[in-house]
Formats: structure tokens, sequence, C-alpha cells
């Protein structure tokens, strides 16, 4: 069924027998309107068809780009087609784990991490998965409706676990972390920086630029001072 | 000289009709046709010698002239040459139809013959078909028997115009091919080089934004540091809001009534300055409302809702309408001189109710004692009992006459007295 040379047949609903996302068919979260542009595209035509995880794999690795639909007529990226690609076969934990631990591809981990933010229906697990990935500070390139940007492979994570819509998809709903904090269900998060921010925090003056004064998580925007001495040993590393 | 046909086709007269009598042709409509590509090697003899006395007179007296040409001299001339081709070739069908011809006794003469033709062929008919030619003249060489030494001399074969063409043709197709090949092998070269069939943008726009890692680790991790700080920053300001969030209703739970409503007051207080200080609405402006719907309230959005639209002004605006004629005394003065404006100004000058003091009503009580009480306002009229018909009270009944004889109990009418 995946394999059709016509897949629109496989993105009705109806018949639909494979395994369900949120209680419903992969291919659905992603937009009707986007969803007839991947199909449409010649990528996805010549490229992605028949495809299974390991010549997914080969695809992923020739990516060059990430972004979701650009231009007048909203062609998808193969980023895009592949994401796609993944939800119609839904491939297991262990594939997408080996995916997103491949060094050397950065694209493919961008992928990777694009497809858990989708699937995964346990938020805590996409938090502890993903946030490991906020400390990969390697260039990406994004092509936007009208042109090319800049972006990092942690901006683009932080992206996926903060906005609500990303690379022509809305993300579904993911709990805010604090929710999941107070519910014990997460730890606070660890930054990769760990050591070196404690030792701005404990850094009291403020003459050391912008960049101290940020971090100094004693200085809100109001000025006040600090009201509780709680909210540092929460938030500090362990 | 017009067509002998007068007709755009093309003339088709050089086909072999087997039994179609071939009419000699006038040498001046031939000569017209020799220019055409099509006219068959057939109708042609060995190129005619040129004529002593050209037919076009020297000088402008054509009329003149054209009365002296002799037209006959030449259609015999004509004919005679038409006579003598013929029978050349009954004689060349006659020898072929005895059997093959020994090469040794054509050789010469119809070699230099085929030459003489296939020169002048080549010269006027490069497109013509060279079947059609062929049938007449065209001999199988016999075979001819070469003995070893000679065989070695016949390196330079003499080919008539139809193998030169095949070779041209040849010729050209390897051309051909050796092009088409090399552009298959310019495509595959663009394939590899890992240019996508699919991907018909100009993928040169991509190298404007480099995404090679490790050109200058310093800065990517300091840009990296900086990125992080930012998102701690922001995890800890949400934490700290809603810590405040929190205490403020504490602390306002804890307050005693007086002064929640103290505070409240404060509060309504400096709404207003705020209100105040937004720009307000002149008389007759007109209302700009600023939209219902936003996405993602960044900040430039946030600071886009915030704006004050009403307290801004125009250039043309005018502040005080009241100086204006009233005509132009309206809220959206974009409707001025377009089809479809109202009259309308504002609902308060349209409105006809009354609204407020109804006390001018006891006046004009007073000032109706002229009137007949028909014509007074009904408000004046409102006695007690009621108006118009109702305002008297019913009076007695007239008796009915009561003639209650035998005959007339039946009748319907009842008849009243007086």
């Amino acid at each position: 069924m995946a394999h059709a040379a016509d897949a629109k047949k496989a993105l009705d609903s109806r018949g639909y027998t494979g395994s369900l996302i949120r209680g419903d068919n992969p291919l659905k979260l992603f937009e009707k309107p986007v969803r007839d542009r991947i199909i449409e595209s010649y990528y996805w035509k010549e490229q992605c068809f028949g495809l299974n995880a390991a010549t997914l794999l080969d695809r992923a690795i020739e990516l060059t780009f990430i972004g979701g639909t650009y231009g007048v007529s909203q062609r998808p990226t193969p980023f895009l087609c592949l994401a796609f690609k993944m939800l119609q076969l839904t491939p297991d934990k262990e594939v997408i784990l080996f995916y997103l631990q491949q060094e050397e591809f950065k694209y493919l981990r961008a992928l990777a991490a694009f497809y858990i933010r989708l699937a995964w229906e346990k938020d805590a697990e996409v938090y502890e998965t993903l946030e490991p990935y906020l400390a990969d500070s390697r260039k990406l390139r994004r092509r936007t409706r009208e042109g090319w940007t800049l972006t990092h492979v942690d901006e683009f994570v932080d992206d996926l676990l903060i906005k609500g819509r990303i690379c022509a998809t809305t993300l579904p709903k993911l709990n805010p972390r604090v929710m999941l904090e107070d519910e014990d269900k997460l730890e606070p998060r660890i930054s990769a920086l760990g050591e070196e921010l404690e030792e701005l925090d404990a850094d009291d003056d403020g003459s050391e630029g912008e960049v101290v004064e940020v971090a100094n998580g004693h200085a809100n925007g109001n000025g006040h001072p600090e009201e509780d001495g709680d909210n540092d040993a929460d938030m500090d590393a362990d | 000289m017009p067509p002998k046909r007068m007709t755009a086709n093309r003339d088709r007269s050089h086909r072999y009709f087997p039994g179609k009598v071939e009419y000699a042709q006038d040498a001046l409509s031939s000569d017209s046709e020799n220019s055409d590509a099509e006219v068959s090697s057939a109708h042609q003899p060995a190129k005619p010698s040129l004529p002593k006395a050209t037919s076009f007179p020297k000088d402008a007296r054509l009329a003149a002239n054209l009365s002296k040409i002799n037209l006959d001299a030449r259609r015999a001339q004509a004919a005679a040459q038409e006579a003598e081709r013929l029978k050349r070739e009954a004689e060349a069908r006659a020898k072929e139809e005895e059997g093959f011809v020994t090469d040794d006794d054509n050789d010469e003469d119809d070699g230099s013959r085929r030459e003489q033709e296939s020169g002048s062929e080549e010269e006027e008919q490069e497109e013509s078909t060279s079947s059609e030619d062929d049938v007449p003249k065209r001999r199988m060489p016999a075979p001819k028997f070469i003995s070893k030494t000679n065989r070695k001399q016949h390196s330079v074969p003499v080919f008539n115009e139809e193998e030169l063409a095949a070779q041209e043709d040849a010729r050209r197709k390897e051309r051909a091919d050796e092009m088409l090949q090399l552009q298959l092998e310019k495509q595959a070269a663009a394939k590899a080089a890992g240019k996508k069939d699919w991907d018909d943008d100009e993928e040169g726009l991509a190298d404007e934004v480099d995404d090679t890692d490790d050109v200058d680790p310093e800065e990517e991790r300091a840009l990296w540091k900086k990125r992080e700080l930012l998102r701690i920053k922001r995890d800890r300001d949400a934490i700290e809001s809603a810590e405040k969030e929190r205490e403020e209703i504490e602390r306002r739970r804890n307050l005693s009534k007086e002064e929640r409503e103290a505070e409240d007051r404060e509060y309504i207080d400096t709404q207003k300055e705020e209100h105040e200080g937004k720009g307000k609405m002149g008389h007759m402006q007109k209302y700009f409302h600023r939209g219902a719907y936003t996405f993602d309230a960044d900040d430039e959005t946030k600071q886009l809702l915030n704006r004050d639209i009403m307290g801004s002004r125009f250039q043309d605006d005018a502040r005080d309408k009241s100086m204006l004629p009233s005509a132009l005394q309206i809220r959206d003065m974009t409707k001025i001189g377009k089809k479809g404006r109202t009259r309308y100004r504002d609902m308060k000058s349209e409105d006809t109710g009354r609204w407020g003091d109804l006390g001018v009503r006891d006046r004009r009580k007073d000032g109706d004692h002229r009137l007949d009480e028909r014509f007074l306002s009904d408000g004046d009229a409102e006695r007690p009992g009621g108006t118009g018909a109702n305002a008297y009270a019913v009076g007695e009944r007239r008796k009915r006459v009561d003639d209650s004889r035998d005959g007339r109990r039946d009748d319907k009418r009842p008849k009243y007295g007086r």
C-alpha cells in the first residue's frame, strides 16, 4: 500500500490499517494543502518511491537544506518530502534514534528530530530525547518562503520544542516543560553549559557585559531585586 | 511568363506514365520550368548549346522586335532535339533488352554520357528524386573480370551522384550522432555532479548561505553560548513571572477589603490617564479598528497591537469639523464625491425620538384653550374615562315600544319609541 505508484489512495484514511499516531493516519499530521504539494512534486515522485528505512537513509544523507514550502507555488523541500515519507513508513524507535545519533550527517539529525517531535506522543520522551541536541551548534541551511537563511541545529531543536508551527506544519501540542516539571515527570533542564553557568550565576557584578547580565537570573526586566532565594536553587544545575 | 498550367501545384510531368503521350514543350516554357527543381532530366537532353541570337532584343523597341522573332525556327529546333533524344533512348532500351551489355562497349559511351548528365543534373537538380531519373538511363554495370594486378589499381571507384549523395547522408548522420553523443555525455556529467533533474531552480542561490562548520570554531562556540544563555534566560523569566503572579494573588487575598478597593481605584486612575494620553476621538472622527485577529504576538506585533490608532491624524484631516459646511461634516471623508453617499451624519442627528426631559408637555396643555375638544392633541384629552367615543358615560337606552299584539310578535325589527 505504501508503495503504490500513485500514493493518493494510500492517503485516504478510510481504509487505513497501519500504525496510528495520536489516533489517526500519520500522514494527517501534515495539512491537506501541504500534502497535496508534496505528492505532486517531482522529488516525491522520483526519489521517494518505494523507499524503506535504509534507502531513506541514503536520500537523507544527500539533503543540503531544511525547510517547509517555498516559492509562490509552495514547492516542498526534499526535507519535507522525506519527513512525509518517514511518516508513511513509521519506522521503529530504534531506527529513529539511530538516525538521530548520527554525528556525521546533520541534516539527517534534523530530519529525525522533526520526526520525533511530530510522531512521538509522550511529551517527556520528546524532551528527554531532543534536549541533548541543544548542544549541537552546527550550521544548517534553511530555505524560507522567499530565500535562504542560516540557522543552527540547536536553534532548530529549540524551535521544535517551543514554537507552534515550523516547516509548513503545525506541530502537535506539547505540554510546556514547566508543567511537566511540576508534575515531576521531568527534571529541570541541565544545560550543556553546566559549570560555566554556575560561574556566571555566582558572578554578581554586571560589568562583564550583556551576556552575563542576561545569564544572571537575578536580573529581571523590571529591575526588581530577587524575591525568593529558592528560585536559584531550583534552576541551578546539579 | 505564367506557368503552362496556371496552377500553384508543382509540375509532375517528370513522372513516367506508361502509355502517356509526351508532348514536346515550347522552348520558352521549358526554359522557365528549368528553374524549377522538380523538372526531371527526362525532358532535358544534354545541355543545349547557346543560341546564336538572343531572343531578347537589345533595344527598347520590344514590340517591333518581337514581331521579328521567328518562333517556328525555335520550335523546329526543339522538336529535332526531342526526336533525337527519343531515338537514343529507344536504342538504349533495345540494347538493354538484348542482354547484358559488356562493359567494354559501354564504358566509354555511357560513362561519358552519364558523367555529362550527372554533372548537369547535379548542377540543376539537387533535390530531384534519383529513382525516377534512373529508370530510363540506369544500367547495371556488368561484372567485369579484373586480374589481380588490376584489382589493386581500382582503388578509387567512380561514384555517380546517387552514391555520392548516400555518402554525404552517411557523413551527416555521423556528425549528428556525434553531437547527440556529446549532449548526452554532458547531461550525464551534470547529473553525476549533483544537479538533480527534479530540481529546476537555480541551486546557485543556495551558495549565498554557507553551512560549512568549523570555519571559525571560537566564534561559533561563542555564538552557541549566547543562544544557550538566551534560552536559559527565557526559561527563568517564565518561571519568575509565574511566581510573581502567584504571589500577587496571595497578597491580595491577604489584604482587607478596603485596601483592595483602594488599589483598584488607583489602577483605574492610571488606566484613565493612559487613555487620555492616547488621542481622543474628535467630533465626527472616523473610527478605525485595529482588527480582531492576530497570530503569534512577537514583540513587533505587540507593539503594533498597542499603537494608538485613533489618536493619529493624517495630513488633510480637519480637526474641527464644525468649521466645515454641513455637507462636509461627515465621519468618513473618503465618501465625499462618490456615488452612494448618503446624507446620514450620525445617529444622534438622525434620531427623532425624544430623550430626556418631558416637562415640556405641561405648557402645551394650557395653550390649547381656544381649540375645540376634537382638535386637541391626544395628550391633553386623556381624561380618566377615555377619549373620543369613550369620553362620555353611556346614557340610558331608549325604550323599545312594546307592542306585543299577537300578529306582531314575529316581527324581527325592534321598534323604538322616542
